[in-house]
């Protein structure tokens, strides 16, 4: 049984999401509410357009909600400014996508560092010290001068995640980070966020694959832009 | 002259008329589990300013790896590689960092746009990155590229909230952000829809137009046909871009095993190449002046049905499939041709290790056969006879 006396970390109230569409309105999200406490591992699964990645946009900040509360922390981020939330960004949440968005001309090393950069938390010899130990993390410190191009896409992914650390974020949001990875790589990179619960990061993870289903700390299964509590699987997967 | 829609520099040609990039003897090897893996074999290559090229092959074939040693993303095992004045083989990696950054503007198949910077940021990192330029003009720069690309009302958004179109043309103005001679593009749109594909097509078009040398990774032929050059790569090796356009339906191997059998030859002008019965070679591929094909038909005065030209090719095949309009080649009496030619003995020992490739010569032959000969060809008239 999972201990539930922390505040939540994360609380979503009423969150709808319309995008404007020639034939009206399209509910994306169609009021969510839920609570996330710190150090679970959420899995967000649901077919195909079900609205998996416009909820984690709406917590990462990619997208604005249409009506709701999204309240992180104790911060009300439904209400930050652009500015106020891409600082807010930089230094509590880390992002992880499925095709690892590394900056393709820098270096693992200089990859990270950037990140920190732009948290706004750069203190230039500390910060290379500090991306070293990300990268040794991820088992790729040797690595650290290479180019994205020149190591393997499993090893990319872990850069990226390296990368997400940068700032330590309480809360790591992970859109399908293994849906471009071979079923090893797959468990490996699985492996490293499962570590990272274990140490008490927040994760929510958006994902198709079925075959971690048994190792979230929680399932939100999603069907047509809300929850639901039936599972929800591709055909043919 | 219109001025550019873009903002680049003027470019101003080249003042010797040296290649802006040059591969020479460029060999890489990979060591693997399974032992030495030779990626590429001996690439000799140049590019020009200005140049749009594509460069094709199979997944496995080399393509990328060859990219990567212009890019500098990856070094040869041994060769020589120029680009502009700057000698790539020789330099650091740290130095190779800044300079690619001022140099080449570079799209991924993925975009690979920081996901927590917004568009405009992303755009002006490669600014920030190598301090190209003075720091009040590069915000300005950075929207003004955005603009040109359709993309301003993006600019305070975060990647993930764009399409995978609007991505990959982010990336391209990031691309851009130096305003660098050379772009690379792998697999450019390999991940996008149609209708976006076309519109990235027309962004490197435009840039073409531009001045910018532009090599694009691909293996879609619809994005190959739209580049000014296309250089097929085969197992490590290049084809012969000539063979590569006379016969783009043969597979690659095969293209790749003419090219180095082939031997050029000269033909004067007004000369016979080849006639019914007398044929010293079984494939012809032109590399310049015309050739044209006559109809050589008893009682009847000769007569021109059609003309080769650089790029094109001819064949023992059409001889046979063709027989009865009695063809000839023969080179135009203006200027001379010349070929590569491959012997009959080769061309057949080809044709018979590869059925496919013999079936689609022998059909494009026949098809050929209706183009020259009809309508009053013997063959009907045999039919009216009867």
């Amino acid at each position: 049984m999972m201990a539930v006396t922390a505040a939540p970390i994360i609380t979503l109230r009423g969150v709808t999401k319309a995008y404007k569409t020639p034939a009206g309105d399209f509910y994306a999200l169609k009021g969510i509410d839920t609570e996330i406490n710190p150090g679970e591992f959420i899995g967000i699964l649901g077919k195909s357009g079900a609205g998996k990645s416009t909820l984690v946009n709406m917590i990462s900040g990619v997208d604005h909600l249409t009506t709701g509360e999204i309240w992180i922390n104790g911060v009300a981020i439904h209400r930050l400014n652009e500015n106020q939330a891409a600082l807010w960004r930089g230094r509590n949440l880390g992002v992880v996508y499925q095709s690892f968005q590394l900056m393709p001309t820098l270096s693992l090393l200089d990859n990270i560092m950037l990140a920190m950069d732009f948290g706004g938390l750069f203190r230039p010899r500390r910060s290379r010290e500090q991306a070293m130990n990300l990268l040794n993390e991820v088992e790729l410190s040797e690595h650290a001068r290479k180019l994205p191009a020149n190591i393997s896409g499993g090893q990319q992914q872990r850069v990226a995640i390296a990368r997400a650390l940068a700032n330590d974020p309480p809360i790591i949001i992970a859109d399908e980070p293994t849906g471009r990875l071979d079923s090893t790589t797959a468990e490996h990179i699985f492996h490293i966020f499962e570590e990272l619960v274990r140490r008490g990061k927040t994760i929510l993870m958006v994902s198709h694959d079925p075959g971690f289903v048994r190792r979230y700390s929680r399932i939100l299964w999603i069907a047509d832009g809300k929850f639901t509590t039936t599972p929800q699987f591709e055909i043919g997967s | 002259m219109i001025p550019p829609p873009l903002p680049l520099n003027p470019v101003s040609p080249p003042a010797i008329s040296s290649p802006l990039i040059e591969l020479r003897s460029v060999v890489k090897l990979f060591k693997t589990d399974a032992g030495q893996f030779t990626a590429l074999k001996n690439i000799n290559l140049s590019f020009n300013a200005g140049e749009f090229t594509s460069i094709m092959g199979k997944s496995g074939s080399g393509k990328s790896t060859l990219i990567n040693m212009i890019t500098g993303i990856d070094h040869p095992t041994s060769g020589y590689v120029r680009v502009g004045d700057t000698e790539l083989h020789k330099m650091s990696e740290g130095k190779m960092a800044v300079w690619r950054g001022r140099a080449m503007g570079i799209v991924f198949q993925f975009f690979q746009l920081l996901p927590t910077l917004t568009i405009l940021e992303n755009t002006l990192l490669p600014m920030d990155y190598c301090n190209s330029y003075p720091l009040a003009e590069r915000e300005p720069r950075a929207l003004n590229l955005l603009k040109l690309l359709g993309l301003e009302d993006t600019a305070a958004k975060l990647p993930a909230a764009l399409s995978g179109g609007q991505q990959q043309i982010a990336a391209i103005a990031r691309a851009l952000a130096n305003d660098p001679q050379i772009i690379v593009a792998d697999e450019p749109t390999g991940n996008l829809d149609s209708s976006t594909e076309q519109l990235i097509l027309n962004i490197f078009e435009d840039l073409a137009a531009h001045g910018k040398t532009i090599l694009i990774v691909t293996h879609d032929p619809a994005l190959a046909k739209r580049s000014t050059r296309r250089v097929l790569i085969s197992d490590g090796e290049l084809v012969d871009e000539i063979v590569a356009q006379a016969l783009p339906m043969l597979p690659h191997n095969l293209m790749l095993k003419i090219g180095q059998t082939a031997i050029p030859r000269t033909y004067p002008a007004g000369a016979v190449i080849a006639r019914q019965g007398a044929l010293d070679e079984g494939l012809y591929v032109v590399t310049s002046g015309t050739v044209e094909v006559l109809s050589e038909q008893r009682f009847r005065a000769p007569r021109v049905v059609g003309k080769l030209c650089r790029g094109q090719y001819f064949s023992e095949l059409e001889l046979l499939e063709v027989d009865y309009c009695n063809l000839c080649f023969r080179a135009s009496t203006g200027q001379p041709v010349q070929a590569l030619c491959l012997g009959l003995e080769k061309f057949n020992q080809l044709l018979n290790e590869t059925p496919s490739a013999e079936h689609l010569l022998r059909q494009a032959a026949v098809d050929r056969g209706v183009q020259y000969c009809q309508p009053t060809g013997p063959a009907r008239s045999f039919w009216r006879r009867k």
